[in-house]
């Protein structure tokens, strides 16, 4: 799943699929090793342990008899724990690995059904072993397999589009939720008293408790199964944005309906109480994120000095808004996308470079551990866990779920549709329908169930049906049938400073429309809350001088950076790339062609100029890259071209050059001609075309031209990098420094 | 207030007004409430300084341009009709207008137009071009004071540069057009106007 794309030139040339199986055969023999491991030798080997962890304890052996002084000795006791969980770790992503090597059933079967077919796999071999399996346990699950994910989703969310869409998102996780969980409640309740006497004992707070585990979105299959397709951006956060936020109904009503099903009644106020509990789950699990948010971003102001640390800092406030949401019984997988939504823009700002590319390489493989130990240890619990099948209810759960959601989707958008701008049409509806994919937060909630309810075990099982059903069924052909309909995809586009400039020009016009007519709508909130934040929040929460710099001009120095870079390694450093996509080349190319303007115009105080800028820049560039996709670490041009070691070996060499420039500066006897001009006026005679302007320092660039021709081939890094020059803001400061 | 409003604006010309511009009733009703509070002369059109008074306007960026952009070419008043027409280049588009057919000559709110009426925002001189200098003046406007030319100018050769297909440093209309193809712009471009 992750690295679909550049393995697909390897599989091809992978060995024939036999290989492939062998490899997978292997796999399985070491997970059934270590899981017979620590069950199965635990006996002998305790009191093996027992008697030789005395020996380092007791030297002098108090028996009397001298042993022998034992060369070697097995202790497993000791490590057993740690050595336990990391070798199931390095099970999951074994297993992860082979899949990729065996070509054809990675395109068909996303990876979820592999894992989960490979955990069903280890558990019926532990079982036929006759050994105890390790389980899905809640807390295990909720406490450290869920936030990681969920953070990964949280912080590279697409807040454009999330909060375009935010009125339909929130219209369908709440709205959406509590539909399912009634109707497929009382739908069971309705069918149980109609079926014979083996359902009757199942009351309605039951049947209701049930509909609530069982209809909730899950965001782990969701992105699981939605990564792999590339659909388009507005689909996605639809769906992937109501996985997230039905969190907090899901808490309230499994949390109402497990308290009355011990009680028995509910009445009227206890519903009132219901909602007035779900405001403040939702809310409250919101700002106990934002808080620590703003922590975090207040804190990453000051790393300057230890940068070393700056990543952890954003995955433990993170940590600690999930765990404080989770004490109060908040919401906290809201509490978690708020702490990365509020903390993502203040902290890339701060953050170095290389603290960045930590950050999110970091959560991206936490995340993706996360989910493979989720769906391996989903199968291994469906084969230990305590069945109780019952075909009536089992099938009804899984028609009662497609049914129920597919008239949930239809309803809701029929209103929906009436106050967007843009409708939804049939397709988006079927694909919306046809992603509610359910998956482990309802198993974990199952589970969760206490054990005096006497349905529990035909509850797991009829849960468990449905959420293989969702990823196995649906997952496997959702990807057929977006191609099939022609859905819109992802478009994979690279930034484009056009794109930037009129989208801000947009918002822009549009705010000022808004205020034209008196309607204070979305641009208007939007422009009130970005100017609030650029004139009180950035100051407090973003080190020096960034903290005033537009937005527009970070984006063009990170578009600016990229090119640079891929410039460097492509093209030998010595001449300019003469290959047509240099941006700066043709910059000055066209330029001197048409306006009859030397080249170099880069004057002695550019020069002086971009030197400075560089010696700054070259430490803390930082990329930042749209990735809309968990995954798809490659849709980074930057790394689709460049590989590490070339990287730094040209960049290695483009600092040597640039440090024998700063020496050979002071030397030449043009050194001392370069007086440093006043920054602006130098840009208006460069920028300005008046031609009186441009005859009037013809002559005098003339004589500079001949000087710097030679420098000029040499110079050309620099001139690459003349785009990144950023007199502006930082000049003065770094004169300061 | 209401009722006076619609006492004013005659029913046939509500009428034309929904021909021209695709407003519903109660939205052209509701409008022109807005146009007559902001008509402080109480002379049926609005001046450059009416606009001026709204405070929002003022620090927005684009302020002026947007202001101009509802005055045609030369005049200094604008009235209710020519209120409206401006306004409807910013309707959403509906599904059903989508499918009609090329005889009818395109409403205010087509995509086309939309992109016509933020082209025009930035070509001042009306030209059919944006020109490094206009681009640079809208990009000296955003971005404020602190950035230098320098900069200012090297983002907007780059601009130039992406857009520009026909090599003539500008920015055409079409150009324009091709660049914000990925762009939504009937959602980015329309407001909501309430029923």
């Amino acid at each position: 799943m992750t690295m679909c794309e550049p393995r697909a030139a390897r599989r091809s040339a992978a060995g024939p699929p036999l290989t492939g199986f062998v490899c997978v055969l292997l796999l399985v023999c070491v997970s059934v090793a270590s899981a017979s491991l620590d069950v199965g030798n635990n006996e002998t080997r305790r009191t093996a342990a027992a008697e030789t962890a005395e020996d380092p304890h007791h030297p002098t052996n108090s028996t009397g008899l001298k042993k022998a002084f034992p060369v070697l000795a097995l202790n497993y006791d000791y490590v057993r724990k740690p050595f336990e969980i990391a070798l199931w770790i390095l099970l999951a992503l074994l297993m992860k690995l082979g899949f990729h090597i065996i070509p054809r059933v990675s395109n068909v079967v996303p990876e979820s059904c592999l894992l989960i077919g490979v955990g069903l796999l280890v558990g019926g071999i532990i079982r036929a072993i006759r050994e105890e399996a390790p389980v899905l346990n809640t807390e295990l699950f909720f406490l450290y397999l869920l936030p990681p994910i969920i953070l990964d989703a949280g912080y590279f969310l697409p807040i454009r589009a999330f909060t375009e869409n935010m009125g339909t998102i929130l219209v369908f996780a709440v709205v959406g939720t509590l539909w399912n969980a009634f109707f497929i409640g009382g739908m069971i309740f309705g069918v149980c008293q109609i079926e014979g006497a083996q359902l009757a004992g199942v009351d309605l707070l039951s049947c209701l408790l049930f509909g609530t585990i069982v209809s909730a979105v899950d965001p782990v299959a969701v992105l699981a199964v939605f990564e792999e397709i590339h659909i388009n951006e507005l689909l996605y956060i639809l769906v992937f944005g109501e996985s997230l936020l039905n969190d907090a109904v899901t808490v309230v009503l499994y949390h109402l309906f497990e308290e009355f099903s011990h009680a028995g009644t509910v009445t009227v106020a206890d519903a009132f109480l219901g909602i007035a509990c779900f405001f403040v789950v939702s809310l409250g699990g919101i700002m106990v994120g934002a808080i620590y948010g703003l922590l975090g971003a207040f804190t990453s102001r000051f790393t300057s000095h230890t940068r070393v640390i700056e990543p952890l800092f954003v995955f433990l406030y993170s940590y600690m808004a999930y765990l404080s949401a989770e004490v109060f019984h908040l919401s906290g997988i809201m509490s978690l996308i708020a702490c990365g939504v509020t903390m993502r823009p203040y902290v890339e700002a701060n953050v170095s470079h290389k603290s960045y590319t930590t950050i999110k390489y970091f959560m991206k493989m936490w995340s993706s551990v996360s989910e493979t130990l989720i769906f391996i240890f989903l199968g291994v619990s469906t084969v230990a866990g305590p069945h109780a099948w019952n075909w009536t209810f089992v099938i009804l759960t899984v028609v009662l779920c497609l049914v129920s959601r597919v008239l949930g989707v239809i309803g809701l958008t029929y209103i929906i549709n009436k106050f967007r701008i843009v409708k939804l049409t049939k397709k988006d509806q079927f694909i919306m329908a046809y992603g509610g994919l359910r998956g482990a937060i309802a198993f974990s909630l199952g589970f969760l169930l206490t054990d005096d309810n006497e349905m529990k075990s035909m509850f797991l099982t009829a849960i468990i049906t449905v959420i293989f059903f969702t990823v196995i069924v649906q997952g496997m052909t959702i990807r057929p049938l977006v191609e099939l309909l022609a859905v819109k995809r992802k478009n994979e586009s690279k930034g484009s400073i056009n794109e930037e400039i009129h989208t801000q020009f947009l918002d822009h016009l549009l705010t000022g429309i808004e205020d034209v007519c008196g309607h204070y709508g979305h641009h208007h909130w939007k422009d009130k809350l970005n100017r609030f934040n650029k004139t009180y929040v950035k100051r407090w929460l973003i080190a020096g001088e960034r903290s005033t710099e537009p937005q527009l001009i970070s984006f063009y120095n990170k578009m600016e950076m990229k090119q640079a870079m891929m410039l460097v390694e492509s093209g030998s450093a010595a001449r300019p790339p003469t290959h047509a996509s240099s941006v700066s080349m043709q910059n000055i190319q066209p330029r001197e062609s048409a306006r009859g303007r030397a080249i170099p115009s880069i004057s002695k105080s550019r020069e002086q100029e971009i030197r400075k800028v560089l010696r700054g820049h070259l430490q803390n560039t930082r990329q930042r890259l749209r990735s809309y996709s968990r995954h798809d670490l490659l849709v980074d041009p930057f790394e689709d071209h460049v590989s590490e070691v070339r990287f730094r070996k040209q960049r290695v060499e483009m600092e040597r050059r640039h440090r024998v420039y700063t020496y050979d500066d002071g030397e030449s006897p043009r050194g001392r001609a370069a007086q440093p001009r006043p920054g602006p006026a130098d840009g208006v005679s460069l920028v300005s075309e008046s031609p009186p302007g441009l005859g009037a320092r013809g002559p005098d660039q003339e004589q500079e031209v001949q000087e710097e021709k030679e420098e000029q081939e040499e110079q050309d890094q620099l001139k690459l990098s003349r785009c990144l020059s950023d007199p502006g803001p930082n000049h003065n400061k770094e004169e300061e420094e | 207030m209401g009722s006076r409003a619609s006492t004013l604006l005659r029913d046939e010309e509500i009428e034309e007004i929904k021909k021209e511009t695709g407003f519903s009733h109660s939205q052209i009703t509701r409008l022109y409430s807005r146009f007559t509070s902001l008509d402080k002369g109480e002379n049926g059109t609005l001046s450059r300084e009416d606009f001026q008074r709204i405070p929002e306007l003022a620090i927005n960026p684009l302020g002026d341009r947007i202001i101009n952009a509802f005055f045609p070419e030369g005049e200094d008043q604008v009235n209710f009709r020519g209120f409206m027409r401006t306004l409807a280049h910013f309707r959403p588009i509906e599904d059903n207008e989508k499918s009609k057919n090329a005889a009818v000559s395109e409403p205010l709110n087509s995509r086309t137009n939309k992109l016509m009426f933020a082209f025009r925002l930035y070509d001042l001189d009306r030209d059919d071009k944006i020109s490094r200098d206009e681009l640079l003046q809208v990009l000296r406007m955003m971005v404020g004071v602190n950035i230098s030319d320098d900069q200012l100018g090297s983002i907007a050769d780059r601009t130039i540069q992406e857009a520009d297909t026909n090599g003539d440093n500008s920015i055409s209309f079409n150009e324009f057009i091709k660049v914000l193809e990925k762009v939504d712009v009937e959602q980015k471009m329309s407001i909501r106007f309430l029923h």
